[in-house]
């Protein structure tokens, strides 16, 4: 059988589905007869026959992913016999010959250090990197004392206080947001000169959060990007960030869409309180479905807040100023808040976060109720 | 040589053309291999290139070619031996277990027998009796042979060249089954590739397989399947089964925690059981579940309508893989 491989359809895509076989097994195929349909991330693609000849076998039905340069179809090809006794079959160029000599890289590691599962473990708890150890026991083998030794180094080398707690978690959850997040941001200003109490406009911001997520529903939805799944929230549970000495701590406030705003008051009021004091209990700052940085009370007016997943979407108001601005032609001076919207771009597009951020500023521009 | 693409057997050629230019010690003995280039051609061009006094056809008599073959060794020429089919190599065994592999040690290192011999080896070409043999572990058990499968045209070329360098005998065994089978660019530059080491064909992290002859392809075949299935599999093709690159196997599968072994051989005292006997011995506490072996059952290859039930298919190679994965 002679096959014939999924071509490389251009734009550097690397995979296809099939839509639709045009041909099937028994089938006599001219060239450049239309064999499939695929369709990729761009384009549905009539994929040609590449030469005369006979389906021997088609490869994944429709609705199958295949990536570029595996099987698509087999032609039946006549095996070149060319010998005494027995019958050789001949051509099939489906499998590429590339090896390593030895151990492939990733094993590499795995050849020198023996070490038992127990110190291994205590490796991996220590954050030792076993590769880079050279065992003092027997035929070298990795000890106890071998890992704790290079765990001492590593950190006496760089000195420092080793971080613990809040500004632990800080580091790591921001490092794998980092590592995962694809973030666009997007800086607007709300017009507050109809607010009475523009100077406090936290749980207006709430509010109006609420009042956008129920345009653009997906801004307050869960991500998980190892199986690409995405998981819409019925209510708003709104994360605060709230500056502490201890480092940074979120707590929610929790269905914001459905609480009268003296109700959000209290609970905010009471989440600080519990925050300051380190009363607040962890499960009061877990599950928060959409997060706000209200850092403009502190200083700033925009910034490139950082999404935490599985969250798709944060808000970060900036510090409200008078500014002059184009009223009617004449210039008047307006309270002004800065905001940025930062989006994980993998689930969220640029239309959806612009619809919100639209439908966040109308609601927060309206007079009060 | 089509497309400039090279068949196993045409890289077996190109590699005794190479040997035999390069060191004029070289000579091939075996039936057939001169006039009629051998009985799958592997020998071919030979003759007319180096002539009839190093390129030997001889009579229908196996005994005969390995007992010469260890002599013209002792006395420091470098025969290759072609044997027809793995079923007639046994008549050479005498040679081979009571001199050829002694040489070195009965002379004090004075004598070493510098021997490459070479043979088809498997099923799968729809031969008749005596034809389809695996009898590897058989050779792997005796002590001072090199026991060597190539399953690429690559490793045919570098593999046999370094065979043919070595001091000691080495027995060489093509899988017949793959030798017009999936040609490959190859460069004929001389490389030789090591003689006692694995070849990690495929990199992975779930679970290692490990094979070598013609099953590569079959294991390569199960690989990309698990792939599909979002399981990364490591293809370890172990060619040098004697002596055995137990470092390479030992730590893939201390990566992996999982593997499964796969040859044509039948299963008994095949050399996959002293592949997990070793990896038992080294990596158990790294095991996630029990080795599991894919072998030919313990017949005779049957006659080619069969052969195909005989020798282990990718569908074994993925049952016996969801019973090692199964573990959790």
């Amino acid at each position: 059988m002679k096959y014939f491989k999924l071509p490389d359809l251009g734009e550097g895509l690397q995979e296809a589905e099939i839509v639709r076989w045009h041909v099937k097994v028994g089938d006599t195929v001219k060239a450049d007869q239309l064999l499939v349909s695929v369709e990729t991330a761009k384009a549905l693609v009539d994929i040609p026959a590449p030469y005369d000849g006979v389906v021997a076998k088609t490869f994944g039905g429709e609705g199958d992913i295949l990536h570029v340069g595996e099987p698509l179809l087999g032609y039946e090809g006549e095996a070149d016999a060319g010998t005494v006794v027995g019958r050789l079959e001949g051509g099939g160029t489906n499998q590429e010959d590339a090896f390593f000599i030895g151990t492939a890289p990733s094993t590499r590691e795995y050849l020198a250090n023996r070490a038992t599962p127990a110190v291994r473990q205590l490796a991996r708890q220590l954050g030792v990197e076993l590769s880079a150890l050279v065992g003092s026991g027997q035929d070298g083998q990795i000890t106890r004392s071998d890992v704790e030794n290079a765990a001492q180094t590593e950190r006496e080398r760089f000195g420092g206080e080793k971080l613990r707690g809040v500004r632990r978690s800080m580091a790591l959850n921001m490092a794998r947001s980092h590592a995962e997040v694809v973030p666009v941001t997007i800086f607007g200003d709300a017009d507050l000169h109809r607010l009475g109490q523009a100077r406090e406009p936290l749980i207006r911001l709430a509010k109006a959060m609420a009042a956008a997520c129920a345009v653009e529903p997906v801004l307050n939805s869960g991500f998980d990007g190892k199986t690409l799944s995405l998981k819409q929230h019925e209510r708003l549970d709104l994360g605060i960030a709230v500056d502490t000495p201890d480092g940074l701590f979120v707590p929610v406030l929790r269905d914001v869409g459905n609480r009268t705003s003296a109700d959000l008051k209290e609970g905010v009021m009471r989440l600080r309180a519990d925050v300051q004091a380190r009363s607040i209990p962890p499960k009061e700052m877990m599950g928060a479905t959409l997060t706000l940085s209200n850092f403009g009370t502190l200083f700033g007016r925009y910034a490139n807040p950082v999404v935490v997943p599985p969250q798709v979407a944060i808000l970060a108001a900036g510090a409200i100023r008078d500014e002059p601005v184009a009223v009617e032609g004449a210039v008047a001076v307006h309270p002004i808040l800065p905001l940025s919207l930062t989006f994980d771009h993998r689930v969220v597009t640029g239309g959806e976060a612009a619809r919100f951020f639209k439908a966040l500023v109308d609601a927060l521009e309206q007079p009060d109720a | 040589m089509s497309n400039g693409k090279v068949t196993l057997l045409e890289a077996v050629n190109l590699a005794l053309h190479r040997a035999m230019r390069e060191d004029e010690n070289v000579i091939v003995l075996g039936e057939d291999v001169g006039v009629n280039g051998g009985v799958f051609r592997a020998t071919l061009g030979l003759r007319d290139s180096f002539g009839f006094k190093r390129v030997i056809d001889s009579p229908l008599a196996e005994t005969m070619i390995g007992g010469l073959a260890v002599g013209m060794a002792a006395q420091g020429l470098k025969p290759v031996v072609e044997i027809q089919f793995m079923g007639f190599i046994y008549a050479t065994m005498e040679h081979l277990v009571s001199h050829a592999s002694r040489m070195r040690n009965r002379t004090r290192g004075r004598l070493t027998c510098p021997m490459v011999l070479r043979s088809p080896m498997g099923a799968g070409i729809r031969a008749p009796e005596h034809h389809s043999e695996s009898t590897e572990a058989l050779f792997a058990h005796i002590p001072g042979l090199r026991v060597v499968i190539p399953s690429s045209p690559a490793r045919a070329y570098g593999l046999l060249l370094a065979a043919i360098d070595d001091p000691d005998p080495v027995i060489f065994l093509e899988p017949t089954r793959l030798y017009r089978m999936n040609p490959q660019p190859l460069l004929d530059d001389g490389k030789r590739l090591p003689l006692d080491s694995c070849f990690t064909l495929r990199e992975g992290s779930d679970i290692t397989l490990i094979s070598w002859g013609a099953s590569v392809m079959e294991t390569l075949q199960a690989a990309t399947a698990l792939a599909e299935q979002g399981i990364s599999a490591e293809v370890i093709d172990v060619a040098s089964i004697k002596p055995l690159d137990l470092d390479t196997m030992e730590a893939s599968v201390r990566k992996t925690g999982r593997c499964v072994i796969v040859h044509e051989a039948p299963r008994s005292c095949g050399v996959g059981a002293e592949i997990a006997a070793s990896l038992y011995e080294r990596v158990f506490l790294q095991l996630q579940a029990p080795i599991q072996r894919v072998t030919a059952p313990d017949i005779p290859p049957p006659l080619y309508r069969l052969e195909s039930l005989y020798m282990p298919g990718v569908e074994d190679i993925l049952h016996a893989c969801d019973t090692v994965l199964r573990h959790a």
